[in-house]
């Protein structure tokens, strides 16, 4: 695939951060000199130990469905649980695909597979709805409420606060491919593109965990369908 | 298509993963088994999908 090289629209503003300083150029902040890599590793320690403290989140979340559930599970539809999965790995690959091609300046290849990741995530997240919550009767009806019973309150709690994280994930993709059309990144300096990706691949990991608890272990009892 | 080779291969990886994942939940109830196997696709996503190794690397790591 040939590069190419020029940002969406017009090349990258000086009032960005960093934008207008070269990579081994340093700035002045509080009189603390740093490098623009000094401060990127510091943007990406920070987005680890905020994921780390999202796992103590949902964590949590997991403990409190073994603790209530055990070795049993609510009947839920393993297909829509294994459809929805799909869709959100594929989306992980396709975020994979717009940070690989922001690092190579490939901004119509970012762009194509940025709006695929937010609509595999607009996918799964209105798959868990209709399906898993049933918020939509006149298509599906659902047979789990969060107020039921213990399967119907850890999966509404379970599966909401990760379409929380959902949504947060493809408002946050569409800021950065807005940014990106207007020439705010550059493949040497694009952290929010790498922020927002990573971010979302996190959000991948924790259905990777929510999934097989949610769907695969323990023996299917009432209280769902 | 070099730049997104290894992306399609750990797609590819996960995928039979979680086929197997799905046939192993089938025949067995094995809660230590099915984490075991969510905590290897989770390594996978985090080191190659998120690029962890970046964190301690000697410069910005692109």
């Amino acid at each position: 695939m040939a590069a190419v090289t020029t940002p969406l629209s017009k090349p990258a503003h000086a009032d960005t951060d960093y934008a207008h300083v070269a990579h081994d150029e340093h700035v002045a902040h509080g009189g603390h000199v740093e490098t623009y890599a000094e401060r990127l590793r510091l943007n990406r320690m920070g987005m680890w130990l905020f994921f780390i403290s999202e796992a103590f989140l949902f964590g949590a979340l997991l403990a409190a469905r073994f603790y209530l559930w055990g070795d049993t599970r609510p009947h839920l539809d393993q297909m829509v649980g294994l459809i929805v999965t799909t869709v959100l790995l594929l989306s992980s690959i396709s975020m994979y695909t717009a940070d690989t091609a922001a690092e190579h300046g490939q901004w119509r290849v970012f762009s194509i597979a940025c709006w695929a990741t937010m609509i595999l995530g607009l996918v799964f997240l209105f798959g868990v709805m209709i399906f898993e919550w049933g918020l939509f009767p006149g298509i599906y009806k659902g047979h789990l409420t969060p107020w039921g019973d213990k399967y119907g309150a850890v999966v509404f709690a379970m599966t909401g606060m990760h379409a929380l994280h959902v949504i947060s994930g493809v408002v946050l993709i569409f800021i950065m491919w807005r940014l990106a059309r207007r020439g705010k990144f550059t493949p040497e300096r694009h952290w929010g593109i790498e922020a927002a990706a990573i971010y979302w691949h996190y959000v991948d990991v924790v259905w990777i965990f929510f999934y097989p608890a949610l769907y695969l272990i323990g023996v299917a009892a009432g209280g769902g369908h | 298509m070099g730049h997104y080779r290894t992306g399609i291969i750990i797609a590819l990886v996960l995928a039979v993963i979680t086929v197997v994942e799905f046939w192993i939940a089938l025949t067995t109830h094995s809660v230590v088994f099915l984490m075991l196997i969510a905590a290897l696709k989770a390594i996978l996503v985090i080191w190659f999908f998120m690029h962890v190794k970046r964190l301690w690397a000697a410069e910005g790591g692109h």
